[in-house]
């Protein structure tokens, strides 16, 4: 069995138990297995249940035989009729048992599933964190670790449940008279055939729906969303004939769906079975080897297949979806993590010297996202990183604090290659400020001191202060203690950033890196924005990709970037001499 | 099942009456009334087939006494075999054209629902959000057509255990009465286990929600998380909620999987019941063996339609008010009326407010007999402070709400006359935040009434900036923007939103500039594609940016809705009136004389202040 986590992992949490994370199926047998008591309560309910449901009708057959005898044995059918009220509510109690066992079972998994997904996912290095897409991890972390839930309660418990009966005819039919096994028997080869062949017919079509469906509701959320484009561009003919084109398309898939599930085989083979059944019970009668009670008890046991052929409907595409999603979320904590902590590695306060030497980088082999860029920045100086979406701004600062590894030349952070240091102490004295600012739902105090728990509450003010946060804070009712709504969106951009920079300005940085976007409605706001990056960059190296030309204009080193060249680098004033686009963005 | 819907209203919502409400039903199911009155024949087939099966078994049983020859086996075989033939082939038929008959409803009434919120003004959007509307158009009008599935599946139970139940009345009534026992029965313990469940849900989803919403935040927080080396405190949130999630679905889950244990262990005693005292009348020859077994066979049947019977009226009625819903949708008034449907000949741009007076619906007015004359081609840049009713003056020129009073005339001509869309066709518009629909930027570009070919957009792109933001684009024009447009950057979102107009080439431009930070080589480009527009079309600019307002004609400054200074920017600063106020407020930050300021602000910050 492999463990949870590798030893490359930048963060581990030990699990409670290992798990086998190979296939799909061992994957989910092991965690499986772990809830065996449940488990073994669920089986053993499932079976007990099957049981007893076949105990009733060669319970009728008995009764049948005692009635149809000359003299009525009262006592006897007092008898029967207490061991089929005995033997039916021991029967619910095996369901109940069955139905609880594997509920328990499914909650377990999710559970467990899902701690095991946010345990691997917190060991993923940061590389893996800035390429996977958070609203996808989001779909596997709830969606999918619910489908694995919903794979055992209802999927595997009636399949499981249903399938026992399947055997139950079967076992009793010998009883009676051993030739009486063929129907059955019969029934449940053609049975598994029928039911494989619907349900590889069913997917596509499934699928056509889900992706129809799809299609048709994005499409119509972006026209009602966009309402005034549509208007104005004098649209709504266009928009209204291509969303009947998708409701069309959506019809068709669901009209096909629809035909398949009608014409459900293995029903007509209960059909079938049934009615052969009773013709071959009769041609025994007929014979001479059957009584009345055994024809009834035969007939009643035939009836019971109607359970595992109506469920089959449903319960096992209910299992194959679980199992696409146990492999989704294989297949994430299975990615690989190509970062090494570098425990061992060098270890010392950090100045802030920084050299890029020709660095070349690519994402996992397309084109070079960077080309042999080379820059020298000294202790406490502030670069200005200016270019097109595009240019390769943001990977360059991911390069510094080691969130990706160059493909092509040397990142160095105080004359030493950023893979010499311990990845510890390389990113505790680097602080990143991303564009898109996650605030937790927490209190203002405790978003500030997320880098530094435990932060005296004077040493957050003094943070908010230096970050021109203190004053928008205060104007909140509950100050400090204000719980901020989810993703922040009560608070404006500009606020949310100066939020940051107090975070950062805890954690006391060595190196901060700045991916400025937010832009002031005011001159008055945009006034505190820049005192307090000012005040942030104060005595440190810091890295600032921006759109404001005042932070460009007084920056100590500007790069500019184009399609993933340093396409110029150097002071205000040297570019202004030297590059005729630079010199474009300062005309008025 | 209808626990869990409680869709809240919305203002445009009515009441219909039953009949008016049957009229509108009605009118969408005609178009497919062969085909119900099909399925509903079919579901009798159906039911009387499933009723047969039992009845001929159980002859069957009483012929058993008697001499049984291999005639009557094969009858009976095969009486059994053709009614399970018989009933699912109908049921095939059936379910076929109910699936028809339902997709072609919901299809048609979604289309009904879309055209008539595409045709709907933008003050209707303003009061009901778009998610909602959305919701009426999809899930509504499925919830309506779940409507026939329920009256079919109810329909063929129902049959079914009435032609039992009059069979079985006739064999013996007092037997019928013991069957009947489990109806009160299974009605009471349906309703309990709906009370339950409710109880546990509505306990639970509360809890279940905060759940939900720290699980989705810890994971989208890993990353930050991650930068401050915070993993183990974010664990322990997240392992608490993971656990409280634990807690509460166990609690929901245990309850529901109780519901089959006990019907089945109510339909197990009710049969032990009747074996004995079926067992007694067959013996007192009060009913034959054969009926007997009918008893057995048919006493659970009249479970299902009691069961789908307790929750029908709720599901029923969910249906009806989804079908309101959408219907009520549909009927919304319209508020823009037009009195005329002149197509207007290429228009040269002069626009004039005559005394209008506007409001929002039921809100404080936004103008008051305003008034303001456009020249043809001029390039007027409106500013204010938010509020002002510099958008209103826009939208009202768009034509997308309706005003009070005064008149609106375009190239002289009343604005109600004209038929909409074809006077929407010569105005070019850019909204604030830069709308893309996703597919490629091409089709973006395209998204007018221009009709410009791939050759045309390729040339004028090339056009702006030396089209070097084409090379920015991965595949250039056919690169895909994604939903909304998300995978452009808001600059370039911008870019594209200018050159679908720059390839329209409007007489009337609308800008309702965007306020986002945008880098400043970008910036230069939307400048040029800016430029070229404003140099052939009369332009209308609710401006933000310093280098907008400097390039119009006339700056208007906007205060409740009157104009209180105009004159161009020189003018205006050296007035130091209201303009000069606005600048320094809005603009001053923007000026070059500012970012040379911001060095000194940068000396004090590092002097500690």
């Amino acid at each position: 069995m492999a463990t949870a986590q590798t030893a490359s992992s930048e963060y581990s949490i030990t699990p409670p138990y290992a798990t086998n994370r190979r296939s799909a199926v061992g994957w989910i047998a092991s965690h499986a297995l772990r809830q065996w008591p449940m488990l073994l309560l669920a089986v053993a309910g499932a079976l007990g249940n099957a049981a007893l449901a076949g105990v009733l009708p060669v319970l009728m057959g008995q009764a049948f035989n005692l009635v149809m005898a000359p003299e009525l044995d009262k006592a006897g059918l007092i008898r029967i009729g207490l061991l089929a009220a005995g033997s039916q509510t021991l029967r619910a109690l095996l369901q109940l048992g069955r139905n609880g066992g594997f509920e328990m079972v499914a909650q377990r998994l999710e559970r467990n599933v899902r701690n095991e997904l946010y345990s691997a996912l917190l060991g993923k290095s940061m590389t893996f964190h800035n390429l996977q897409p958070v609203g996808d991890t989001m779909a596997r972390a709830t969606n999918d670790v619910r489908e694995i839930n919903l794979m055992f309660n209802p999927g595997i418990n009636l399949v499981v449940g249903s399938l026992v009966f399947l055997f139950v005819p079967l076992l009793n039919a010998p009883r009676y008279h051993p030739a009486l096994i063929i129907t059955p028997l019969a029934f449940m080869l053609v049975y598994f055939i029928a039911l494989w062949q619907y349900l590889r017919e069913l997917r596509p079509i499934t699928e056509e729906v889900r992706a129809s469906f799809g299609s048709l509701n994005t499409r119509l959320n972006e026209a009602l969303d966009g309402i005034e484009i549509v208007k104005a561009a004098s649209q709504e003919q266009s928009e209204v004939e291509r969303f009947g084109r998708n409701v069309q398309r959506y019809r068709d898939a669901v009209m096909r769906q629809g035909n398949v599930e009608a014409r459900f085989l293995p029903l007509l083979l209960l059909a079938v079975a049934t009615a052969l059944g009773l013709f071959h019970a009769l041609q025994l009668y007929g014979q001479g080897l059957l009584t009345t009670g055994d024809v009834v008890a035969y007939f009643s046991l035939l009836l019971l297949l109607g359970f595992p052929t109506n469920v089959s409907l449903f319960a096992y595409s209910r299992i194959s979806l679980g199992l696409a999603s146990a492999r989704r979320i294989l297949e994430l904590m299975n990615r690989e993590n190509n970062l090494d902590q570098n425990t061992a590695g060098y270890n010392q306060p950090m100045r802030g010297d920084v050299e890029f030497r020709g660095v070349t980088f690519s994402y996992d082999g397309s084109e070079p996202a960077l080309k042999e860029v080379s820059f020298k920045v000294r202790p406490g100086q502030t670069v200005a990183i200016v270019g097109q979406t595009g240019a390769g701004k943001t990977t360059l600062v991911r390069l510094i604090n080691r969130t990706y590894d160059v493909g092509d030349g040397q990142v160095l952070v105080d004359g030493r290659d950023v893979r010499e240091w311990s990845l510890e102490a390389l990113r505790r004295q680097i602080s990143f400020i991303e564009q898109d600012i996650f605030l937790f739902s927490q209190s203002v105090g405790e978003n500030i001191a997320f880098g530094k728990p435990g932060a005296a509450q004077e040493e957050i003010e003094r943070a908010a202060q230096a970050a021109q946060a203190d004053e928008f804070i205060r104007t909140f009712e509950a100050g400090y203690a204000t719980v901020i709504g989810e993703r922040g969106v009560t608070l404006s951009g500009g606020q949310r950033q100066r939020l940051a920079l107090a975070r950062a300005f805890l954690t006391e940085p060595r190196i901060l890196i700045l991916d400025d976007s937010t832009s002031a409605i005011d001159s008055a706001t945009e006034d505190r924005i820049q005192r307090a990056i000012y005040a942030a960059a104060r005595g440190r190296t810091t890295f600032i990709i921006t759109h404001r030309l005042s932070q460009i204009r007084w920056a100590d080193l500007i790069l500019v970037m184009r399609e993933g060249r340093l396409a110029a680098c150097g002071t205000h004033e040297e570019l202004m001499r030297e590059s005729e686009a630079y010199r474009r963005i300062f005309q008025e | 099942m209808g626990f869990f819907t409680g869709l809240d209203a919305e203002k445009y919502d009515r009441k219909y009456s039953d009949r008016e409400l049957v009229r509108r039903i009605v009118g969408y199911f005609r178009a497919q009334s062969g085909r119900l009155a099909g399925a509903g024949l079919l579901v009798m087939v159906v039911s009387a087939s499933s009723a047969l099966l039992p009845i001929i078994v159980s002859r069957g049983i009483d012929q058993l006494r008697e001499s049984l020859t291999a005639g009557r086996v094969l009858l009976i075989g095969g009486g059994v075999l053709a009614a399970g033939v018989i009933s699912w082939v109908a049921n095939w038929g059936q379910r076929r054209l109910v699936v028809r008959a339902v997709a072609d409803v919901v299809a048609r009434l979604a289309r009904d629902a879309f055209k008539a919120s595409a045709e709907h003004d933008l003050s209707f959007y303003d009061e009901f959000t778009s998610g909602r509307i959305a919701s009426r158009i999809t899930s509504d009008t499925q919830d309506f057509g779940q409507l026939v599935l329920l009256v079919t599946d109810l329909m063929a139970q129902m049959v079914e255990s009435i032609i039992l139940a009059v069979v079985l009345v006739n064999i013996e009534w007092r037997l019928t009465l013991i069957s009947f026992a489990i109806i009160p029965l299974v009605v009471w313990l349906a309703l309990s286990y709906r009370r339950l469940a409710r109880n546990v849900t509505r306990a639970g989803m509360r809890a279940m929600a905060t759940v939900n919403q720290t699980i989705k935040e810890t994971v989208s927080g890993i990353a930050i998380a991650k930068n401050f080396r915070q993993e183990k405190s974010i664990y322990s949130i997240f392992d608490q909620a993971n656990r409280s999630s634990y807690r509460v679905n166990v609690r929901r889950g245990l309850v529901l999987a109780s519901v089959f244990p006990t019907l089945n262990m109510l339909s197990g005693l009710m049969a032990a019941v009747l074996v004995y005292f079926g067992g007694l009348s067959a013996a007192a020859g009060a009913v034959t063996v054969g009926a007997w077994y009918l008893f057995l066979l048919s006493f659970d049947r009249f479970m299902y339609p009691v069961m789908s019977l307790s929750s029908f009226w709720t599901q029923v009625q969910n249906g009806l008010s989804a079908a309101e819903r959408v219907f009520a949708l549909i009927d919304a008034e319209p508020n823009v009326v037009q009195t005329g449907s002149m197509r207007p000949p290429r228009l040269k741009g002069a626009i004039d407010f005559h005394h209008v007076s506007f409001r929002y619906k039921d809100a404080e007015p936004v103008l008051d007999d305003f008034d303001l004359h456009i020249r043809p081609g001029e390039t007027v840049a409106l500013v204010g402070h938010t509020g002002a009713g510099k958008s209103s003056i826009a939208r009202l020129i768009a034509r997308f709400y309706e005003f009070q009073q005064g008149q609106i005339c375009i190239d002289g001509r009343d604005i109600r006359s004209f038929e909409l869309s074809a006077y929407r066709c010569q105005l070019g518009m850019v909204t604030q935040v830069p709308f893309l629909f996703s597919g490629t930027v091409l089709e973006n570009i395209q998204y007018s009434c221009s009709g410009a070919t791939a050759e045309e957009i390729e040339a004028l792109a090339r056009q702006i900036g030396g089209g070097e933001w084409l090379e920015t684009l991965p595949q250039g024009l056919h690169t895909q923007v994604g939903e909304r447009g998300a995978r452009l950057s808001m600059g370039q979102r911008q870019l594209v939103s200018l050159m679908r107009v720059v390839a329209q080439r409007p007489p009337i431009f609308i800008l309702d500039e965007a306020t986002a930070s945008i880098d400043p080589f970008t910036e230069w480009q939307i400048q040029q594609a800016l430029n070229l527009i404003l140099s052939r079309s009369t332009s209308i600019l609710i401006a933000h940016r310093l280098s907008t307002v400097k390039a119009a004609d006339r700056i208007i400054v906007v205060e409740r809705g009157k104009i209180i200074e105009e004159g161009n920017h020189q003018q205006l600063m050296s007035r130091g009136g209201h303009y000069a106020v606005l600048y320094d407020t809005y603009f001053r930050h923007q000026s070059l004389s500012y970012v040379e300021e911001a060095g000194r602000l940068k000396a004090g910050a590092e002097a500690g202040d």
